[in-house]
């Protein structure tokens, strides 16, 4: 038995140490916004943030979250709120600007990789507020153990989110 | 049907009248009776068959439909909102939840907002079946007029209500309005048990599903309001918010994790499953069923170990039966049976090209090949199956075509469909792959479950989802153009060859040995038959002498494999179309290149149909388009720098009309291309939903481009050797150009025409044809990889008969080799 924080809550962890955090967050915590996709680390579909840093929760074992902060897409919410010192009453049904821009600018098809992209757009706009075309590109290609990949082929749209989103924040909207 | 009703409002009905039944443009409207409260317009259906019409009866399970008999599409609430069902799930394209939605708020005349509630994809609670494809190009959408029968049906109500008669009758945002009176949707339907039963034909579990008949009234485009207009999709919002249940989320009790471990080969059979190491995995059962080897665990963890370990340990028959990839191109030219299958004949063709092709002054003749890709989903295929003890069967998965599958899973239990209900979820975008129903998991999970008799979840592995699941096919065409005096195509001929290329068969109750359909082959109809057919609508009216031809042949290694699998194909994103239009648009460049011409304005110079010609020039114009001859004046395929070029495709597809223009760099020094700007214009007719249909044309776009850069399925003699994103690559954000999507919208044609496809496939030969532009060498395949590109620079600078890009020099006689690439003259 293991304990691990998890959007802002100790959660209790069963699994064995070496089982990757994916499997204990979806099966075991029922956190349901990092997918499955290779298992690899060749895609970022299942990135998590691991005390603000983008990894991959595929082959990550579970043993290494300990003592560590875990955020998911679900999370996002409450980071915001705690970043910009909202009250929980200020904080209720605010997202993350990052899920008001892929909201606004509609960037999801299939949406499986989205969680991902995400997380990884959080991370970017975490340390570089107004990011250059390239360090997006960068970001989201090179920055990582592999590029983020999206199936259905929206680069474009994400590109126009992670703008949108550093506006946003940059605005520090609530 | 009373009982039915309760069960759908929850609310008691008190039948006091006869029914009284009228006819509604051959629906029929019928009021059983009033309710005490609530009340509901129901819109089902009654499926004719052998002239008796089937009766609605609940299934013994409580609240829902009877699964044979799906009831409603549209319900009218007393509070004035609208409740829609449909068959078809969302693979990305949004439509069920944007331009459906829009559609029938105007065909009800009712806003988007008054429709609340969106059912989708489930066998047990929504009509209609079908493959999720072609959700506006086929025609009129089911919903469409399932919406105008209901907006008359209301009419004839509120006529009736009001003491108006119909033709008199206004109605704005769900309130009709006639004679000083009006009256709501709501309250025609309030206290009311009102059914509207509509003309349906059609097959449900079929690929096509149902369709509606008859001919209600439709709105004229000039009159609608909702479409037109971009509304924000519903499911991106719960998607964005962690708020949307995926098929890797649902869990049922005492559900067991399965892994299967896959054949060696394309053509193995089993000779001994591993043993399970009992010490490390002490809660795995193996299962083995026929040639289908699979280890259970109640983790997921635990079962993947133990399946590596089993794998390791698992013994089967070798099989070399494949060509190969490096002599697949040998293999369907000279060693396939190309003559059992009908030879299918293009729509347009006319005029004589046997005697006006040898008669052109100037020829090309040109060989343009397409690989095999993967539709590669982002999340492998997976199901969690729950089979019963009473033989019933209900499969959680992520469908194209929810009725098909629950179709194919009857068959493999040899039950009857009223045993299997099958319900969807969000997923991975499967682009085609399961639009006959399995994905690949399903089956194993319905066979799993059956074995063990607990609720089973199959997850398949990225290498599993390489290595088995199908692939579009391969393809090649030989083109011949013949260019006039005045450089104009006197004559066309072109013949298309590609394997069968759809094979819905399970594969799960293949390698079991269980029933399911039959391989493709000559006797098989159209979902599983070998026959190509012309799928690329001609567009260059002009050319007075025009062949197209299509052939079709055997999958590859199907008949060599001892298991009749081989590589298996099936239809993706734009199929079909995608194999012959590359080689068309190809061809039709480097024609221009022939004639030293411009290929948009030779293009242009070939087409008749305003809406083409429409789109060309509004592409010339987006795109900033350099009109000039090609190849460039620059162009060289000599040296290390970088050249850049420009290239532009056309294509017909489910009524839109699209126009691709690209501008390419590439460094000779490699061969190495990179896309610097990409535009595309599009003329759906009407465009439904401006946002989403351009988000749509963008990812379409992208996908295309990582298929012209990137994609091709690798294989040896025995299987797939694809198993990751490092042997399968595609386009990462880094990749992406400048790119401009231009909608144009044109209502007056009133139709609506399809947008999420044919996108993907415009930019392989815009691409294509601007590498040519840029170096005068023609790149006739795909991807374009560096070392193919430089492979073909390579061999074109050492071609002493390679055509320099001085278009008055090229009429030298000179004949190319075989495979030079190089436009020849003769």
């Amino acid at each position: 038995m293991q304990t691990i924080k998890v959007n802002g809550k100790m959660r209790e962890v069963n699994s064995s140490q070496d089982t990757p955090l994916l499997y204990v967050l979806k099966d075991e915590l029922g956190v349901s916004s990092p997918q499955f996709g290779c298992g690899l680390a060749q895609c970022g579909a299942c990135s998590v943030l691991l005390d603000g840093k983008e990894i991959r929760s595929c082959i990550t074992p579970v043993s290494q979250a300990t003592g560590k902060e875990v955020t998911t897409l679900e999370g996002l919410p409450e980071r915001w709120a705690m970043h910009q010192n909202l009250s929980p009453s200020k904080a209720k049904g605010v997202l993350h600007p990052v899920q008001e821009a892929w909201i606004e600018q509609q960037v999801h098809q299939c949406g499986f990789c989205q969680s991902g992209m995400m997380i990884k757009a959080t991370e970017l706009l975490e340390s570089k507020p107004n990011p250059t075309l390239d360090e997006i590109k960068e970001a989201f290609t090179t920055s990582g153990p592999s590029p983020h990949l999206c199936r259905c082929g929206t680069y474009l749209a994400i590109v126009d989110a992670v703008r949108h989103a550093s506006n946003l924040m940059t605005k520090g909207v609530a | 049907m009373e009982q039915l009703l309760e069960a759908l409002t929850g609310e008691t009905f008190e039948t006091k009248l006869e029914p009284i039944t009228t006819d509604v443009y051959g629906a029929a409207l019928t009021r059983r009776g009033f309710v005490k409260a609530g009340g509901a317009l129901l819109v089902g259906f009654g499926l004719l068959r052998g002239g008796v019409a089937k009766a609605s009866v609940l299934r013994a399970d409580g609240n829902a439909f009877d699964a044979s008999l799906p009831q409603s599409w549209i319900e009218i609430r007393p509070d004035n909102t609208v409740l829609y069902r449909t068959g078809k799930s969302d693979f990305g394209q949004g439509t069920i939840y944007t331009a459906y939605k829009q559609i029938i708020a105007d065909e009800l005349d009712v806003t988007f907002e008054a429709i609340t509630t969106v059912v989708t994809a489930d066998t047990d609670t929504t009509p209609e079946g079908g493959g999720t494809f072609g959700l506006l190009g086929e025609g009129t959408p089911n919903i469409r007029k399932a919406a105008a029968y209901t907006r008359e049906a209301l009419l004839q109500l509120a006529s009736q209500r009001l003491g108006v008669p119909k033709e008199q009758l206004k109605v704005a945002d769900g309130v009709v309005s006639g004679g000083g009176k009006q009256v709501s949707y709501g309250d025609l339907v309030k206290d009311q048990n009102l059914e509207l039963t509509i003309p349906v034909g059609g097959d449900l579990t079929s690929i096509f599903g149902l369709r509606i008949t008859g001919n209600p009234p439709l709105k004229p485009a000039s009159e609608m309001k909702v479409v037109g207009k971009s509304y924000k999709n519903s499911n991106i919002s719960s998607k964005a918010k962690a708020e949307e249940l995926w098929i890797t989320n649902v869990k049922l009790p005492g559900m067991l994790h399965a892994r299967v471990i896959h054949p060696a080969t394309l053509g193995s059979h089993l000779v001994e499953a591993g043993k399970v190491d009992t010490a490390k995995f002490p809660n795995t059962q193996l299962i083995v069923k026929g040639d289908l080897v699979a280890v259970v665990a109640p983790t997921e963890w635990e079962a993947i170990q133990a399946s590596w370990q089993v794998a390791g340990k698992t013994k089967w028959t070798e099989w070399k039966g494949l060509p190969g990839k490096d002599k697949v191109w040998d293999h369907l030219r000279n060693d396939s049976d190309w003559k059992t299958a009908p030879v299918a004949r293009g729509r347009k063709n006319k005029g004589d090209t046997a005697t006006a092709m040898p008669a052109a002054p100037k020829k090309l003749e040109a060989t343009y090949r397409l690989p095999y890709w993967k539709h590669a989903p982002i999340g492998p295929t997976l199901a969690v199956a729950d089979y019963k003890t009473d033989g019933s069967v209900t499969v959680h998965a992520h469908t194209q075509n929810a009725q098909a599958l629950r179709g194919q899973i009857a068959k493999m239990l040899g039950t009857s469909v009223n045993n299997v209900v099958v319900k969807t979820y969000s997923g991975a975008g499967h682009y085609g792959r399961s639009n006959g129903g399995n994905s690949g998991a399903e089956d194993e999970a319905v066979i799993l479950s059956k074995e063990l008799g607990k609720p089973v979840r199959v997850q398949w592995m990225r290498n599993d989802d390489m290595q088995w699941s199908t692939q579009s096919p391969i393809a090649f065409a030989d083109v011949r153009i013949g260019l006039n005096a005045d450089g104009k195509i006197a004559a066309y001929e072109i013949d298309h060859f590609m394997p069968a290329m759809q094979d819905d068969r399970m594969i799960g109750a293949v390698i079991a040995g269980l029933p399911t359909m039959n391989a493709p082959s000559e006797k098989g109809g159209p979902l599983n038959g070998i026959a190509n057919g012309p799928s690329d609508q001609w567009l260059y009216d002009t050319v007075p002498n025009l062949a197209e031809r299509a052939h079709g042949t055997y999958q590859v290694g199907q008949k060599a494999s001892p298991v009749a699998i081989g590589l298996r194909d099936h239809s993706m994103r734009t199929p079909g179309q995608f194999q012959q239009n590359f080689p068309r648009e190809m061809a039709m460049s480097e024609a221009a290149g022939l004639a030293g011409a411009d290929p948009l304005q030779f293009r242009l110079d070939h087409a008749k149909d305003e809406r083409l010609i429409n789109v060309l020039k509004r592409l010339r114009e987006e795109s900033g388009w350099e009109t000039r001859p090609t190849p460039a004046p620059t162009a060289t395929s000599m040296g290390t720098g970088v050249v850049r070029g420009h290239g532009v495709s056309a294509m017909l597809r489910s009524g839109t009309y699209w126009g691709c223009a690209c501008e390419v760099s590439i460094t000779l020094a490699t061969g190495a291309v990179k896309v610097d700007k990409y535009t595309v214009v599009l003329d759906p007719g009407i465009v439904v939903n401006p946002e989403q249909l351009k988000r749509q044309a963008q990812g379409g776009a992208m996908m295309g481009l990582s298929i012209a850069l990137h994609e091709e399925v690798p294989f040896n003699e025995s299987a797939v050797t694809a198993q990751d994103w490092y042997s399968y690559p595609i386009l990462t954000m880094a990749e992406i150009p400048e790119c401009k999507v231009v909608l144009l919208h044109r209502p007056e044609f009133g139709t609506m025409g399809q947008g999420s496809e044919a996108a993907n496939a415009l930019g392989a030969s815009a691409i294509a044809s601007a590498v040519f532009d840029a170096t005068g060498s023609p790149m006739r395949q795909i991807p374009l990889r560096p070392a193919y590109v430089k492979k073909m620079l390579d061999a074109r600078n050492s071609d002493t008969n390679a055509i320099p890009p001085h278009h008055e020099e090229r009429n030298d006689g000179s004949k190319p080799k075989s495979d030079a690439p190089a436009a020849s003259t003769v």
